[in-house]
């Protein structure tokens, strides 16, 4: 018995050793090797006129057995990496320097993922977006509204939620063509330049996924950063793309992002701005360089009411001619003067955003996490939030606080 | 019996925190948020004062029976004949509980990682990594777990701390939630997805020191509870209660946001699955040799051993059930509520009984 049991188990064990191994060897159903993959680094998405449409090859619709949808035509310009092209540190020799990293191709299609499924028709590898970095929108495609492509950016696992989308003045393909200096690969360059922004306090932190949670949001509209190609493919940030549900309806000005940033207690200041001193003609240039921002949301005569108080530590950048800054008095008045400022600019950029009824600092977020009797009973949805945002009272607080004149003495 | 009684207060502990930790890790926010929006912390912790009865119930049991498990302690306290039923029943459940974890990890994996890679080929590698284990005794089964719970627990702990750098907290106010749904659905499908805890029931009779059980319960719900509680708070202040219902699993996203600062590491999701396959084989583990160490304590037999790969086949044909994602789903909030019913209903109904019979046994005592 005991010679049997053991005999049996023994044939078992090397069966068995024969067998899981075999099952992991051959587990290379997923081995995809680096060069043949096509790495998608930046997509853009621009508006086709349907006319174009006519001549489209049947590749993900086929007349009436699988018809195609009802929305506009897009254009998707994808920048594939070209595998071995990257440069990877930094530049040795002159070999493969005129050779272009990149491939950008573009194809017209119905959705995002139809416009993908037409590209993939069109290039061999496989398409990979694993390092997707980012996605810009035309003004256009953008003011038609978002959503239709969320649901595939979400869907797909391997786009990262860290990526930005960007909206572009003009055309978006453009993005995916400039060739700026200081990066070999555009795209990575357009990323560095929306998250340097975030790490100088030019732009709040805004990738995808906060992108999506903010659209999502009862009490929140949401943004994208506004940009534009200038003459030397460089690219500037020039304002904040501010959202109505999933549709861009306007942008502000640039110094305006630094306002709001304000009012929504982003910490890192980054604008510069002139400010009069009193009394006189002089103007000198103040930075901000740290803020503490505090929202009450109150009810006053039974209506919502939003205290905001907003504290500035500031520097002063440049002095102007004429101005003896050795003295505590004119810094005090320059302090006073920035704050007056800063009241005057966020409230008219507040009062312009409800006209717009584009709730973008998410007053209405603080207002059902704080008062949620009052939004449960009178509010509850997104739509009934702007209603009551329009017609909004609020008061701001400032002040501001000139820590250091940097190392000129007077 | 004649068990060699060393499993100490840690490893029991540990074995509990490795053991509810597992594949529903994934979802929970979800289930979490679906119920209550806002108030998805506050549901968690009412699953987790559920899930805490149930493993307090079996705690109490094994310490009055501290030489037998719940198929045994079954037999004596309902007799022999009628304890058969929930026995099966119970045999049963925890045979499917493993295959749809199984399932669960094999769905997860094809999702997100290996797209080409047949679903049964993740699942039956599983399967067989959980059997092949089991068929050791329950010494290395505690050493198996104690080894690995610092693998789970660090590198979770160390992406919910790196998450909150996108964390809102307006997202976690009102704390009761603005349409708070169903409180007792919500709790219940949370509690269920700490249903492993119920194998304690096997691992009372192994510790050295029986009457320390409650210890180790307790730390193993809190430290397990605390870290499902801790993912619940991260994710719904870093994406909101509205965008998770968008969400499959809200942890995986969760990882994927979060990167390691200084450009070391982009996406923490390939760290986060590696560590969670830990997780699920742990927990696979635990209730795969709970199925087989009860089938032959009901069989009375001596050795588990043979059993491991006997029940494999059916594991794996239970984890091929569900047509697809949606329907798995399904099936396991169904199964994982009525599941309810066995780990914290029979308990609470053993404990009842037990105690009427003492009662009555004194009674009589003092009357003779």
């Amino acid at each position: 018995m005991g010679v049997s049991k053991h005999s049996w188990k023994t044939c078992l064990k090397i069966i068995l050793i024969a067998l899981v191994p075999g099952l992991f060897l051959t587990g290379c159903w997923d081995s995809d090797d680096i060069e043949q993959r096509a790495t998608v680094l930046g997509i853009s998405i621009d508006k086709v006129d349907d006319a174009d449409g006519a001549d489209l090859a049947q590749i993900t619709g086929l007349g009436n057995q699988f018809p195609k949808p009802k929305e506009g035509l897009i254009r998707l310009s994808a920048q594939i990496a070209v595998p071995g092209r990257i440069p990877l540190g930094p530049q040795t020799g002159g070999a493969g320097v005129d050779q272009n990293p990149l491939w950008v191709i573009s194809v017209v299609g119905y959705t995002l993922d139809d416009t993908i499924a037409v590209l993939q028709q069109e290039v061999a590898d496989r398409l990979f977006f694993g390092h997707l970095r980012t996605i810009v929108i035309s003004e256009e495609v953008a003011k038609d509204g978002v959503k239709r492509f969320n649901d595939y950016l979400r869907r797909n696992p391997e786009i990262r939620r860290t990526a930005w989308m960007v909206v572009s003045k003009g055309e978006a393909k453009k993005f995916m063509e400039v060739a700026p200096k200081l990066e070999r690969v555009p795209t990575l360059y357009l990323s560095a330049m929306v998250e340097n922004a975030v790490r100088l306090g030019t732009f709040p932190e805004d990738f995808i996924g906060l992108f999506w949670t903010r659209l999502q949001s009862k009490g929140q509209d949401t943004f994208l950063p506004y940009l534009e190609l200038k003459k030397e493919d460089n690219i500037q940030i020039s304002g904040l793309a501010y959202f109505k549900d999933d549709r861009m309806i306007g942008r502000t000005e640039p110094v305006e992002i630094g306002l709001f940033m304000a009012v929504t207690g982003e910490k890192r200041g980054g604008y510069e701005v002139f400010v009069k001193v009193p009394d006189t003609d002089v103007k000198v240039i103040v930075r901000a360089e740290h803020r503490r921002t505090s929202i009450i949301p109150t009810l006053r005569n039974g209506k919502p009411h939003f205290v905001i108080k907003i504290h500035y530590e500031s520097t002063i950048a440049e002095g102007a001619v004429g101005i003896d800054l050795n003295n505590a008095e004119i810094v005090r008045k320059i302090e006073e003067e920035a704050t007056k400022g800063v009241i005057e600019g966020t409230n008219r950029l507040i009062k312009k955003m409800q006209d717009e009824q584009s709730d973008i600092f998410g007053f209405g977020e603080y207002f059902r996490a704080k008062q949620p009797a009052y939004w449960n009973k009178k509010i509850q949805t997104k739509e009934k939030w702007r209603e009551v945002y329009k017609d909004l009272t609020f008061d701001i607080h400032c002040t501001t606080k000139i820590r250091r004149v940097g190392t000129k003495a007077k | 019996m004649e068990y060699p009684r060393e499993i100490t207060v840690i490893q029991a502990t540990t074995i509990l925190i490795s053991t509810i930790i597992g594949v529903g890790l994934l979802a929970l926010p979800l289930f979490a948020v679906r119920t209550a929006d806002t108030g998805a912390p506050l549901v968690t912790l009412f699953g987790i004062a559920i899930a805490s009865t149930g493993l307090g119930l079996i705690t109490f049991l094994g310490i009055r029976h501290p030489r037998k498990s719940i198929i045994l302690y079954g037999e004596d306290i309902l007799g022999k004949w009628l304890s058969r039923v929930p026995n099966i029943v119970i045999i049963l459940f925890f045979a499917i509980l493993t295959g749809l974890t199984s399932r669960e990890f094999g769905a997860v994996v094809i999702t997100a990682i290996l797209k080409q890679t047949p679903l049964e080929v993740t699942v039956i590698v599983m399967l067989i990594l959980a059997a092949l284990s089991t068929r050791n005794d329950m010494n290395v089964f505690a050493y198996i777990h104690n080894f690995y719970v610092p693998f789970i627990l660090a590198p979770a702990l160390i992406i919910v701390a790196l998450s909150l750098k996108n964390a809102n907290s307006l997202y976690l106010l009102p704390v009761v939630g603005n349409e708070p749904g169903s409180y007792l659905v919500g709790g219940l499908t949370i509690a269920a997805l700490f249903q492993g805890s119920f194998i304690f029931t096997m691992i009372i009779p192994f510790m050295r020191h029986p009457r320390k059980a409650f210890k180790a319960s307790i730390w193993g719900m809190v430290i397990a509870g605390g870290l499902y509680l801790l993912i619940v708070i991260a994710t719904v202040a870093v994406f909101g209660p509205v965008e998770i219902t968008n969400l499959l699993w809200p942890t995986l996203e969760l990882a994927r946001t979060t990167s390691i600062p200084g450009n070391i590491l982009q996406r923490l999701d390939i760290v986060f699955l590696s560590v969670w396959v830990i997780a699920v084989f742990t927990t696979l583990f635990s209730s795969y040799m709970f199925t087989v160490h009860s089938i032959s304590q009901m069989a009375g037999l001596r050795d588990h051993k043979m059993l491991s790969f006997f029940i494999l086949p059916i594991v794996f044909v239970i984890a091929m059930i569900p047509q697809n994602i949606l329907h798995l789903y399904d099936v396991i909030e169904i199964f994982g509520r009525l599941g309810l019913i066995l780990t914290v209903g029979y308990p609470l109904l053993l404990v009842s009984v037990d105690l009427v019979k003492k009662k009555v046994k004194k009674s009589g005592s003092i009357k003779a």
